[in-house]
């Protein structure tokens, strides 16, 4: 996903000279290729983030596509409000990406983990929002993200999970793509970034459930997810992210006006990290490992 | 005579009475900065304020805007029914700064957010080449403010020599003295230890101040430009210099006919 990540960065650089590449002094090693083909459109802003989204700002402003960089738990979180007022407000299209979220820096502490960013971020108006599951949907989000001329917060999860497809999805803005298609449907599963790998494979050990992506938290299709809790008995989201406003609440939302189902969040709880671990360990402790979310996921159907 | 202060502040007190607003101490403290920038300096080519050539203000303390406006009366980009309604419901120019306003660069009122964007069209105008330069204006108070520090440094360290930031040193913030609630020590040599070309200037002296800023830009190459102005927050109106209690205060008919008469001279 990482070298999918600097090739997708190298061809839109070398497609557009006015695209730059901001970091706040982190990427190691991923912006070699980058700074190799596209020498004068990489700024590394140093350890200021906030002023880096400014510093973006100006320079859309002055009719260049900015990309900044950062590890999701300063991008977005640290500079919300230089990304509310300073571009989404004024519709800049600059493209944030969030790299590390969830649980990656796993063995780094709660400083470098982000399970908020989701909710924080959609609230913004003018503001996109992806997640892609793996290298394709990333190289697809990025694409569109930049055809949207508009302020996008792409979110980077773990990236080496495996692909959840076998090619380049054929993804339209908002649409949930099908990763798993059960024969006769009695459940749905919707997952987003990172989780969705783990979703296929808990479906995997059951029957008639679909399983969906969701690279776009927002704007996102609703009729779409209407359709999919319509015609299932029950829905299970799953997200590495706080239960509290990411994916799982999205699609509570849409549900509860229109498609009422039951919902299972399996997400992120009202806690921090409370050890230092392997991504593995992180995970189990957040109940968010296969076995524990597998053992949730039986339960909660078998209450159906 | 165009951008005359004294005309400047007529207009935000009769823009603050219409509206009975606040802030009317730290928009006079800029009244002379301002009437030297827009008589003297910005260009705003057939005096359009989307031009794409225009040289770039930005107004970082947005509590200050109603100054701003009332430069923006002078150039007709405003009109008198935006001040007589000023505060209305369903009108457009707000008690901070909003960029969605013909001439307005930023949002502001959320301190610290101004001098970096304007960092962002500096550089953007040095990489396209195209002349323009950009003038930030930040309040003492906001230089509290983190970001202030970090584009002050991307500013050095970028030699964007086409960005000046104005600070009104006018002593006070929202709650009191600067020298009460943060020490700000010498600004001109906190920028200058930053790679700055810094001075400081009297902020009222409008002859001082036009030669202060021509002076900066003919300075150093490859430095950025700080102009350091020691101002008196609600200047112009005697009962309110000094007095920080009109960061809040709102005119009622008494102070509006002091205010004006003491701007007209007159001993209140």
């Amino acid at each position: 996903m990482r070298s999918a990540l600097s090739d997708a960065l190298v061809s839109l650089g070398k497609k557009n000279p006015n695209i730059l590449l901001l970091t706040g002094d982190h990427g190691y090693a991923l912006f070699d290729d980058f700074r190799r083909e596209c020498p004068k459109q990489y700024i590394n802003a140093g350890i200021a983030e906030q002023n880096m989204v400014g510093v973006a700002a100006g320079l859309a402003r002055s009719g260049f596509r900015p990309i900044v960089y950062g590890l999701s738990a300063f991008i977005p979180i640290r500079v919300l409000e230089q990304i509310k007022l300073d571009v989404a407000h004024d519709h800049l299209p600059i493209i944030f990406i969030g790299d590390g979220a969830g649980f990656v820096y796993s063995h780094l502490g709660t400083s470098h983990q982000s399970t908020e960013d989701i909710a924080c971020s959609r609230s913004i108006p003018n503001l996109s929002v992806y997640s892609p599951a793996d290298r394709f949907e990333l190289t697809q989000c990025l694409t569109m993200a930049y055809k949207d001329n508009s302020a996008v917060y792409l979110r980077i999860g773990k990236a080496d999970r495996g692909d959840v497809h076998q090619s380049l999805p054929n993804i339209k803005s908002g649409r949930l793509i099908k990763v798993k298609t059960a024969k006769k449907i009695k459940y749905s599963f919707i997952a987003t970034g990172s989780m969705v790998r783990t979703a296929i494979d808990v479906a995997d050990k059951l029957h008639d459930i679909d399983v969906w992506s969701a690279p776009f938290i927002k704007p996102i299709d609703r009729s779409m997810v209407e359709k999919i809790c319509h015609n299932s008995e029950a829905v299970v989201v799953f997200e590495e992210h706080s239960k509290f406003g990411g994916l799982g609440s999205l699609i509570a939302e849409i549900a509860s006006e229109s498609s009422p189902v039951k919902i299972l969040y399996v997400a992120v709880n009202n806690r921090f990290s409370q050890k230092c671990g392997t991504y593995e360990y992180l995970l189990q402790e957040h109940g968010l490992d296969f076995s524990t979310v597998y053992k949730k996921v039986c339960n909660f159907l078998k209450s159906m | 005579m165009k951008f005359d202060p004294k005309k400047l502040r007529k207009t935000v007190l009769d823009m603050a009475y219409a509206g009975s607003t606040v802030h009317i101490g730290c928009a006079f403290s800029i009244i002379e900065l301002l009437s030297v920038l827009y008589k003297n300096h910005l260009r705003y080519p057939n005096n359009d304020p989307f031009n794409k050539d225009r040289d770039y203000f930005l107004l970082s303390k947005g509590h200050g805007v109603m100054a701003q406006y009332a430069c923006m009366r002078e150039l007709g980009w405003l009109c008198d029914d935006d001040f007589l309604n000023y505060f209305s419901n369903g009108s457009d120019l707000k008690g901070l700064s909003d960029s969605r306003i013909p001439g307005i660069e930023v949002t502001s009122g959320s301190l610290g957010h101004g001098f970096s964007v304007g960092a962002g069209l500096a550089m953007g105008a040095k990489l396209h080449k195209t002349g323009q330069k950009t003038y930030v204006l930040v309040g003492d108070g906001e230089i509290n403010e983190g970001p202030i520090w970090e584009g002050a440094l991307f500013a050095a360290h970028h030699e964007l020599d086409n960005f000046m930031v104005i600070v009104d040193e006018n002593g006070f913030q929202a709650m009191g003295s600067t020298r009460d609630i943060m020490e700000l020590g010498s600004i001109q040599s906190k920028f200058e230890s930053f790679g700055f070309d810094a001075i400081t200037v009297d902020g009222h002296d409008e002859m001082a101040i036009n030669k202060a800023i021509i002076g900066l830009w003919k300075g150093n190459k490859k430095t950025p430009k700080a102009l350091i102005a020691k101002t008196v927050k609600g200047k112009g109106v005697d009962f309110m210099e000094h007095d920080n209690s009109w960061h809040y205060t709102r005119l009622n008919q008494e102070s509006y006919k002091q205010a004006i008469l003491s701007i007209n001279g007159g001993n209140t």
